[in-house]
């Protein structure tokens, strides 16, 4: 392409050079889409033939609009493209799962007549409850769509045998986990019950069966949309987004299949280890040899007394349960879909809930270097836009890469307080305040289904934001626009 | 006697001589191997009067089983029956063989550990820390049965050992509990490996596990900072050196170590670790399980037969991973791992690998002559049988380099920075501390570890090459720093609590008066000598050298904006003090000779920062009284306390 530019730089004569350049830079831009589309997708219907040329390629006066639903503890975002064939809708996740505001069917529904049941891409980052369930919720709506294009990440790839295995390792750890802890009622575990639930809810959406019904509505759309991807795929969009000059770069989840193999183990080891019944509560020795606790005798009661001695064994127990749920909750974050689109020369990153392995993947470049790769520096650095990761919690934003954020870049925060240990984290929303000053939305500063705005979600919204709460059919619907 | 009138006899010709060491019978692996050659041995450790429990100066066993909220009964290791019979047999149905086991393997990693550095080791001293660092309250004198007074004797800091004390896979060290705990927990069902389903399976019999967590308290008892995880590798470096302990400590076992010659045909190694070695797959025994195809597959195949390169394999297979709980030769180099292995028992895998790389290549070229003569004298090139007085041989140098290299790794710890501790600075210890014990380096012991460390990615930092010369940490020029002036070396039994109290006075000042110098920022708070002891060592000419190893750390709290609440932020140096020798009957005042520095800088606190903000949650349910409010009052122990590497949830299940 260089190649060819600097030859018509060197025929044309200097006045005309600027028009004649851009010119040649739609045409070649031209080709290459075309060559994308041979190359990419043989099997895709012939595309629609392209309007006469009148709007210039990407120069679509309207701009591309972010919108946040409200749906509680959980993301559902929609994004709309001005393109030469009217405005394009991509989805990006759609789930709740704690701290429900009962407002997805409305929202769903809201989006149904919005897109005209219409989508250009759907994209779904993780296969947590807080992403899917929307799917599953309102299959037969979902049902009635037309999708171009979905994108998962390769660890959904049934064709990934290893990735399949994990999967079901980390599938049958949870569910046992959540079994275990749903024996117990202190308030301590909720959250950590939630944590398993999120994956054992997103198995098992409607009905209870241990079919991901959720994925079943998303493998059903015909056509063939569905792709997989992993860091540095270059990903297949709809023609019409490219031709809009929309693009999209996936930066995780990493590819490495020795960090794979390396997770696989320990999914394999605590689900090992959760399957050891610990002793059934039976004596281990004979009854003889057991010795009542007050006439145990031992000259290291004199420095620590019995009872201490005793409390201090319980309170180093570590709790299984609440590690494995931790654990099997962040193994799945990770596999988030991580994107970056750029639009008529802006950025934006949408993370999925991708914590600290994945962002050391491609912001870090592995995780013992603690600074970030130059590339990635200059990707934050030119962030227009940032969907907050994991709902604001700590360990989705590494603090680098906040800092190296643009300054006054917008973001967006699906949260609700409450639902998760530590989530949303408050000295990041005020980093990322500090960040964006102060353009940051959150999805509980609107009202939608049962819940009003949470006077703790902080100020008042932004003016470049607008919030809309909209009564439908299926309930009050509560949503966060904001057009870059 | 009497009836002569004789000078008094100032010998003693009846006495009987106190015995220096007492034999416990224990597994040698553990019970899962019991069908196997060598299982069961006897384990000498140090003679010392015990009460039951049994409860010594060192350790005590506390037979408390939280799950079933009752004791078990206390052996006597000094009752005559069980003296007679070099201690209890090994079983698993009587806890008190239980805790005699425990007993012997700890007192026997101890003394691996004191007899490599020459000097007795001391715990985290758990009751001081729990006082806020206070001095100790002054103590009322005992009237003896004379009725002379004397002071009482300091409280004996003891490492406890519970053997049961709860059920789980897992076992662990805690500081707060002071010791050890070691769960219990029933084998798979479906996937016991030797083991019967469903049998109950004791951390406490399993000599790897138990060498491993002692070694997890004697460095604790070194490196106090070892526990704060301030960065990717600490946490992991902390498990490699409990690996390389209870790797090590296998090759002392003489009749497995002849057994595994046996089957390897003397290669205890690996065959991809050299080219010479690769040939040899036509070496492949009866033992060697795999398809051959793939060098790596080979590898592994071997380690799942070589009981000497496995941990824990009861505890492993009785969880159903059909293999020992770490494998030490599955890997082949390559400098990948380190970039991606997060978890710290897979990281410190990568360490132990690199030691275990120069190990074996030292031990190729110190046997490569045997090999040689042999076949000179008309054996087989690659021997399926090794004759026995050739497997002798070579299990004598394996063991006798297995101690070397333990040696190494051990009196590394000196010469490695107080806080924050990287892989690469471990290389640059173990360099410069065996280039000061031994210069000569006949066989290339240090050439040996760079390679090993270099083919597996671990590179030092601030290094400019991996030359030798370069590698070592650098000494300090001549008179760039006065002397400690009133340092006091003691003996190799210790030192006294006066000569304590005087040493942490005089290197508390020094560090005040000479913080620049050293590299501290003074204005940034005070200067600790959380410790200093001294090490003795026959230098190349047969002369007594003494030094004083000192950790001098400062501590800052940070308190961010960003996500991690407040955190101590340390920077330290490791001091090697250098004791002169006499000249012309006058003694020179101490000299420093290295300071090993970890210091404050932007990027290091910018790191340790990120570290923590990322880290994940621990999982345990009460971790929120862990970590300090964000607005509350800031109390540096709480502070402390709630960045330590969490043991017992790092060890679940793993």
């Amino acid at each position: 392409m260089a190649a060819r530019k600097t030859a018509k730089k060197k025929t044309v004569p200097k006045k005309k050079k600027k028009a004649v350049k851009k010119k040649a830079v739609r045409k070649t831009a031209k080709k290459a889409v075309k060559k994308t589309k041979k190359k990419a997708a043989p099997r895709r219907k012939p595309p629609q033939p392209a309007p006469g040329g009148a709007v210039p390629a990407g120069g679509n006066p309207a701009g591309l609009r972010i919108r946040m639903y409200r749906v509680g503890f959980g993301d559902f975002f929609l994004m709309t493209v001005p393109t030469d064939n009217g405005p394009r809708h991509i989805l990006i996740d759609c789930g709740v799962h704690a701290k429900d505001t009962h407002s997805i069917k409305a929202a769903v529904e809201h989006m149904a007549q919005e897109t005209g049941k219409k989508l250009a891409l759907i994209i779904v980052t993780h296969r947590h409850a807080d992403h899917v369930t929307g799917f599953a919720k309102c299959k037969e709506l979902f049902g009635e769509f037309e999708v171009e294009r979905v994108w998962l990440s390769w660890y959904e790839n049934p064709k990934d045998g290893k990735a399949m295995a994990l999967q079901a390792n980390i599938a049958a750890a949870a569910t046992q986990i959540h079994q275990s802890l749903s024996a117990r009622s202190d308030p301590q575990s909720e959250p950590y019950r939630n944590m398993v639930a999120n994956i054992t809810d997103a198995l098992s959406a409607a009905g209870g069966s241990q079919n991901p019904e959720a994925m079943a509505v998303l493998k059903g759309f015909p056509g063939n949309p569905i792709r997989y991807y992993k860091a540095g795929d270059a990903p297949d969009l709809p023609d019409d987004l490219v031709a809009a000059g929309f693009a999209a770069q996936i930066l995780g989840p990493p590819s490495d299949a020795s960090l794979l193999s390396k997770t696989d183990k320990a999914a394999q080891e605590y689900l090992a280890g959760f399957s050891l019944t610990a002793t059934d509560g039976g004596a281990i020795f004979p009854k003889g040899f057991s010795v009542k606790p007050e006439r145990y005798k031992s000259p290291v009661f004199e420095i620590l007394p019995r009872e201490e001695i005793e409390a201090r064994i319980a309170a180093a127990q570590p709790d299984q349960l609440a590690v494995g749920a931790s654990i099997a909750n962040n193994q799945i974050n990770n596999q988030s879909l991580v994107t970056l689109f750029t639009f008529n020369g802006k950025t934006l990153l949408f993370a999925g809930d991708a914590q600290w392995g994945n962002w050391a993947n491609f912001m870090f470049g592995g995780v013992d270097s603690a600074t970030l790769k130059a590339e990635s520096k200059a990707i934050l650095g030119n962030l227009d836009f940032y969907k907050v990761g994991h709902h604001g919690s700590t360990n989705a934003t590494p603090k680098d890469a906040l800092a190296a954020m643009k300054d006054g870049c917008v973001a967006m925060c699906s949260t609700a307080i409450d639902a998760y240990p530590g989530v949303p984290r408050d000295p990041l929303i005020a980093g990322i305040n500090s960040k964006t000053r102060n353009q940051l939305a959150r999805s509980d500063q609107v009202a939608a289904g049962d819940q009003e705005i949470d006077p703790r979600a902080g100020k008042a919204l932004a003016k470049i934001f607008d919030a809309v709460t909209i009564e439908n059919a299926a309930g009050k619907c509560g949503y966060i626009d904001y057009v870059i | 006697m009497g009836l002569m009138a004789m000078a008094k006899d100032i010998y003693d010709r009846t006495r009987i001589v106190k015995p220096s060491t007492r034999p416990l019978r224990v597994y040698a692996f553990d019970p899962g191997a019991g069908r196997f050659v060598g299982n069961e041995m006897v384990a000498t450790v140090p003679y010392e009067k015990l009460e039951p429990g049994p409860v010594g100066a060192r350790f005590a066993v506390v037979d408390y089983d939280y799950e079933q909220k009752v004791y078990y009964k206390a052996v006597d290791l000094d009752h005559p029956w069980i003296v007679m019979r070099r201690g209890l047999d090994p079983t698993e149905g009587d806890p008190r063989f239980h805790q005699q086991m425990v007993y012997a393997v700890a007192c026997e990693t101890l003394q691996r550990f004191e007899v490599a550095l020459g000097r007795r080791l001391h715990w985290f001293d758990f009751e001081y820390a729990e006082r806020d660092g206070s001095k100790p309250p002054a103590r009322a004198a005992v009237t003896k049965k004379d009725g002379a007074e004397e002071p009482q004797a300091e409280k004996p800091n003891r490492l406890l050992l519970f053997p049961h004390a709860m059920a789980d896979a897992n076992a662990f060290y805690s500081r707060a509990a002071r010791g050890i705990l070691f769960g219990y927990f029933r084998a798979s069902e479906t996937d016991p490996g030797r083991n019967l389903p469903g049998q109950t399976v004791y951390t406490c019999l399993s000599h790897d596990i138990i060498a491993h967590e002692t070694t997890h308290a004697i460095l604790d008892g070194m490196r106090h900072y070892f526990t704060e995880p301030t960065n990717i590798d600490v946490p992991a470096f902390h498990e490699a050196f409990a690996d390389l302990a209870a790797l090590f400590s296998h090759f002392s076992h003489k009749e497995v170590l002849l057994d595994t010659l046996a089957k390897t045909g003397g290669r205890l190694y690996d065959a991809t670790l050299s080219a010479e070695a690769s040939a040899g797959s036509d070496k492949k025994k009866d033992g060697d399980a795999g398809d051959g195809k793939d060098a790596a597959q080979i590898q592994s195949e071997i380690a799942a037969i070589n009981p000497l390169v496995q941990l824990a394999q009861q505890f492993g297979e009785a969880s159903g991973m059909q293999r020992g709980l770490r494998q030490m030769l599955g890997t082949r180099p390559n400098s990948n791992d380190i970039n991606v292995l997060v978890e710290p028992h897979d990281r410190g895998a990568i360490l132990v690998a690199a030691v275990f790389d120069a190990y074996f290549t030292i031990y190729s070229r110190r046997t490569a002559d045997l090999f040689r003569i042999y076949r000179d004298g008309g054996g087989q090139a690659n021997p399926v049988d090794l004759p026995e007085a050739l497997a002798s041989r070579l299990a004598k140098e394996a063991s006798r380099t297995a101690e070397e290299f333990f040696s190494i790794c051990a009196r590394a710890i000196d010469y490695c920075p107080p806080v924050d501790i990287e892989f690469g600075d471990f290389l640059r210890a173990v360099v410069t501390a065996h280039a000061d014990f031994y210069p000569a380096d006949p066989d290339g012991v240090r050439a040996a570890f760079v390679e090993a460390f270099r083919l597996r990615g671990i590179l030092p930092k601030g290094a400019s090459s991996l030359t030798e010369s370069s590698l070592c940490w650098p000494q300090v020029a001549d008179n760039a720093l006065p002397p400690v002036v009133g340092l006091q070396f003691g003996d190799p039994n210790g030192l006294t609590r006066k000569e304590k109290d005087d040493n942490g006075r005089i290197l508390r000042a020094y560090a005040a008066d000479h913080a620049a110098k050293l590299g501290f920022d003074p204005r940034r708070g005070a200067i600790k000598a959380p410790s200093f002891h001294p090490i003795f060592r026959i230098g190349p000419h047969g002369d007594l050298i003494t030094d004083m190893v000192v950790e001098l750390v400062q501590t800052e709290i940070v308190t961010d904006d960003a996500g991690t609440g407040p955190y101590p932020f340390r920077s330290g140096v490791t001091l090697l003090i250098w004791q002169e020798f006499l000249h012309n009957g006058k003694r020179a005042d101490p000299k420093i000779h290295y300071v090993i520095q970890k210091l404050r800088t932007a990027a290091r606190q910018q790191r340790q920062s990120e570290h923590f903000a990322a880290m994940p949650r621990t999982g345990r349910r009460d971790e929120h009284r862990h970590r300090p409010g964000d607005d509350g009052a800031i109390d540096e122990k709480k502070v402390a306390a709630a960045w330590q590497i969490d043991f017992g949830v790092m060890h679940l299940g793993v």
